[in-house]
Order: structure tokens, then sequence, then C-alpha cells
């Protein structure tokens, strides 16, 4: 094969003085052989010019042909000059084509498929290394080994069970949890920060780990609203858990988002059953609260969420980091109203709603939450 | 403002004008549609108007307190106005919250609601002189 590719690719050389040259390398070539060598060619030129259309490659391969016949001219017997150089002649076009045939049957592999490496490249690879063995740092002993003997070594958890007397399962959740953590502690050494507050660390790592009951329990939405950090390192914390079905938020920041919370939560809410009036009634809760956050607060957010226990129904949590509400008793009184309103923002949802809970610190923000199960009334 | 369909129409037929909601409106465009409609009100000096909000699948507390705004605002400007399709769902949901539409006048549907203003205007409630009083 390379052979043959090595010989061909000399055609490619156009090799300009046949006989001058071959008579410098090799002066004891006899004058006849020039004279017998003239008068093959152009037969050698009516061969290839019957396989080859093209004016130059012939020429080439005629140039190429005439070589190899001088070359082996002094072992071929004077009278078979011409044969040998019709064969040489077919040999030479054959593995032309050979080789063109092979240069299509490659042309793929010269497509670099791999993008060029950028210049920070390797810085890049350097940080996210570094990152990332600070991050195996700042894990304890224990959930390191057990996480490395796992990713890197790849030992199962039932052995690792074994080892540490423990169960496949236990040491799933371990795995699990070491996992979160790892997250949590790549993105805030990949972003060289700590967090400003204590609340940061629980919250990122229940959102790491997926954990909604955890999440509660942090309060992490009302944290996320509040911390600018938090709220940036919970982005791709948060892409990774997959979109849930049964689950909306809706950020408030304008009049058009109180029109959009409220189709939103009817449009979540229809997919449990609702009656129509029920979801009118839902509707309107949620385009009170959010017009709240709108007034008094600025932004906010309201998340919209299907319940299945201790019932079915759908909870709405409108959330604001604004001025907070001194006396939610008296907010929660008909007529009260620091706006010009017919003060029935919150009392009105109050009634629209099952169940209706006021969270509100002064300075700090507030959260109403909101419910009406299904089948009720 | 926004292009695509047209969020309200605003149609005059004789001295009557009947503004029609055809989609859910935020509060800017809410405010927006009381200004306009008061405005055409005196440009075509009608005598009655019809707010047609069949299409409203929510009148929460600010919607109801826009409508009542245009009503008194007309009125303070010499036309009764009719709010005509409340659909029952935000219906009772605006009983819940305790919402009304105060002294507007209200009805079922657009026939209702030109009947009820053709009835007002020609039994001279509000005070006009007859011959300005649209033929039934």
């Amino acid at each position: 094969m390379t052979g043959c590719g090595a010989e061909v690719s000399g055609t490619q050389r156009a090799y300009r003085p046949p006989v001058e040259a071959a008579e410098t390398a090799d002066p004891p070539v006899a004058a006849d052989v020039h004279a017998a060598l003239a008068a093959i060619v152009p037969i050698v030129r009516r061969i290839v010019a019957a396989r080859v259309p093209d004016r130059s490659t012939a020429d080439d391969l005629v140039q190429e042909t005439l070589v190899r016949v001088l070359a082996a001219a002094d072992r071929i017997e004077p009278g078979m000059l011409e044969p040998y150089a019709i064969v040489t002649a077919r040999n030479v076009v054959a593995s032309l084509w050979r080789e063109q045939d092979r240069h299509r049957r490659n042309e793929h592999r010269m497509v670099d498929l791999l993008a060029p490496e950028s210049p920070d490249a390797d810085l890049l690879a350097r940080e996210e290394q570094s990152a990332v063995a600070q991050a195996l740092a700042r894990l304890s002993d224990r959930e390191r080994a057990t996480l490395l003997a796992h990713e890197v070594s790849g030992q199962d958890t039932r052995s690792l069970a074994a080892e540490l007397g423990s169960t496949a399962g236990a040491v799933a959740a371990q795995l699990n949890r070491a996992r979160a953590r790892l997250r949590v502690e790549y993105l805030l050494a990949s972003e060289r920060v700590e967090p400003p507050t204590d609340r940061c660390r629980p919250v990122l790592l229940a959102l790491s780990g997926g954990d909604r009951r955890r999440q509660r329990e942090v309060d992490a939405a009302r944290h996320l609203l509040e911390c600018d950090l938090c709220a940036r390192l919970s982005q791709p914390l948060l892409q990774r858990a997959a979109t849930r079905e049964d689950r909306i938020r809706i950020a408030i920041g304008s009049d058009g988002d109180i029109v959009a919370a409220r189709q939103a939560a009817r449009e979540l809410a229809s997919r449990l059953g609702f009656g129509r009036t029920d979801l009118t009634l839902i509707a309107t809760a949620v385009s009170e609260v959010a017009r709240n956050i709108v007034r008094f607060a600025g932004s906010g957010e309201v998340v919209v969420e299907l319940l299945d226990h201790p019932r079915r129904g759908v909870q709405v949590v409108a959330r604001d980091t604004g001025p907070g509400i001194s006396d939610v008793e008296q907010a929660l009184t008909d007529g009260y109203s620091t706006y010009s309103g017919l003060g029935l923002g919150l009392p009105g949802a109050r009634r629209l709603m099952d169940e209706f809970a006021v969270a509100s610190e002064v300075g700090q923000g507030t959260t109403a939450t909101m419910t009406k199960w299904c089948g009720e009334r | 403002m926004t292009s695509g369909p047209k969020l309200v129409s605003i149609l005059r037929q004789g001295s009557y004008l009947i503004a029609s909601i055809h989609t859910a409106l935020d509060d800017t465009q809410m405010d927006r549609f009381r200004e306009d409609l008061i405005e055409q009100i005196g440009r075509h000096r009608s005598r009655g108007v019809v707010i047609d909000v069949a299409a409203l699948d929510v009148l929460d507390s600010f919607g109801t307190r826009t409508l009542r705004t245009i009503g008194e605002v007309a009125r303070l400007r010499g036309a009764l106005t009719v709010v005509v399709g409340i659909q029952p769902d935000v219906a009772l949901a605006m009983v819940a919250l305790g919402m009304s539409t105060g002294a507007i006048a209200t009805a079922l549907d657009l026939e209702e609601g030109l009947e009820y203003l053709n009835g007002r205007l020609a039994g001279g409630a509000v005070s006009r002189p007859a011959g300005r009083v649209p033929p039934p």
C-alpha cells in the first residue's frame, strides 16, 4: 500500500527532462536505448491519454512511465521495450486510480472535528482542576474516601457498605449528600467566594441535593430573594434538577406579571380537576397577592404548587423582600389599606381560599401562603 | 403601544359608546382603557356607555375599582354606564372577594345593556333635551 502511494506520488512531481536527467544519473546508457525510448513515446502517450482525460495529469504519467522504463532498460531485452512500456503505462494509470479512490475514501479524515483549542483553555482547565481539588478538600474524610472509591475507583455501593458496616442504600444516600456538597463547594471555589451569611451553605446544600423538605426548613426560596450570591449560584444547581411539572414560579416585577401569575396558576390548578368557579377564585386570589407585591415591595415571586398531602390541592406562595407589614392582623382586616385601593388585597384573597397565612417581618419582607383544596365546598 | 390583536375596542353607535374588552388586561392597560373611554365620552358627547367584560376571566379588586371609577366619571360627565357580560364564575369570585360594582348598573349582555340605556334615557332619568335621545 505505502509502496504504491510513494510510487505514484512521484507522478505529481513534474518530471521535466527525463532523458537528459537519466543520462547524467546513469552515463553508460546506450544511445540506442534513447532512440528506442523516443520511439515508444507516442504509444505510451496514446495509452495514457485513452485512460486519463486530464492533459497535465496524463503528461505526468507519461513521464513517470518513461522514467521507469529507462530505469529498467538494461534489464529488458531489446525487442521487449515496447511491450514493457505498455504494461508499465497501464500500471501507472491503475495506481493513479487506486490513489484517487483511496483519497476519496479517506477524504472525511481530513476534517478536523476537534475545535481548535483556545489560548486560555489550559488556564481554564487548571482553574477547574484546582476548584475541584479545593471542593474535595472541604468534604469530610469519610465522605471524600467513599466518593473517590465509588466515582474514581469504581467500587460499587454494596462492597462499600460491607467495608463501612452499613447498607448499600445508606451508602448511596451518603454518596448523594457528598455529591451535593461537592457541587456547592465546587461552585464556591470556582467563584472564589465565601458565602456572606451562615444561611447560605445550608440553603445551597438543600438546593443541590434537591431535598424539598429541607429546602422548606431552611426557607430556601426566601433566602434566594434576599441573597444575590445564592441567587446566582443556585442557577446551575436548580438547572440540573428535572423541571417539575407540578410547580411553577413566576417572578413578579410589574403589572403584566400579575396577569401572567394568575393565568399560570389557573392553568396549573386546572390539571387537578378544579371546577371553573374554583379556578376563577384561585386566579382572583393570585391576582390580589401578586398586586400586593407590585404595589408594596416592587418585586418578588409567586410560586404555585400542586399538593398531594394531606389532600389534593393547590398552594400559592407569594414572597417579597419589601418593607414588610408591621401589623399583619390589621392588614388582614377589611378596609385596611395603605394605598388607594379598596383594601381588599389580603383579606379578599383570604376569603377566596381555604387556608391563608401571612408571615411578615418589617424590613425583611412578606410571605403569603394560601391553599385551596380540591373538592372543598 | 402593542402590536397584534387589539386588547379593547371602543365603538360609537349613535349617542352610545360600546366598549369591549377582548382579553385579560394588566393594570396599566386597564388604566389606559379608562382614560381612552372617558376621553371618547367627551369627544362624542355620548349619553350612554356599555362596557362588555364577557372576555374577562378575572375581575379582581383593581379591575372592579376601575369599572366603578369609569362609571362615576362618566356619570359626572353626563353619561350613563352599564357593565355587561360578567361571567357567572367571575361574579361569584367578586362576591367572595367582597367587591361590587357599586352604583354602576349591570346587565346580562349587550342587548339587555342597550335596552337598559334606552329605557333610562327615554324616561328622562338623565336631564337632557328630549330631542337628543336616540330612538329605541
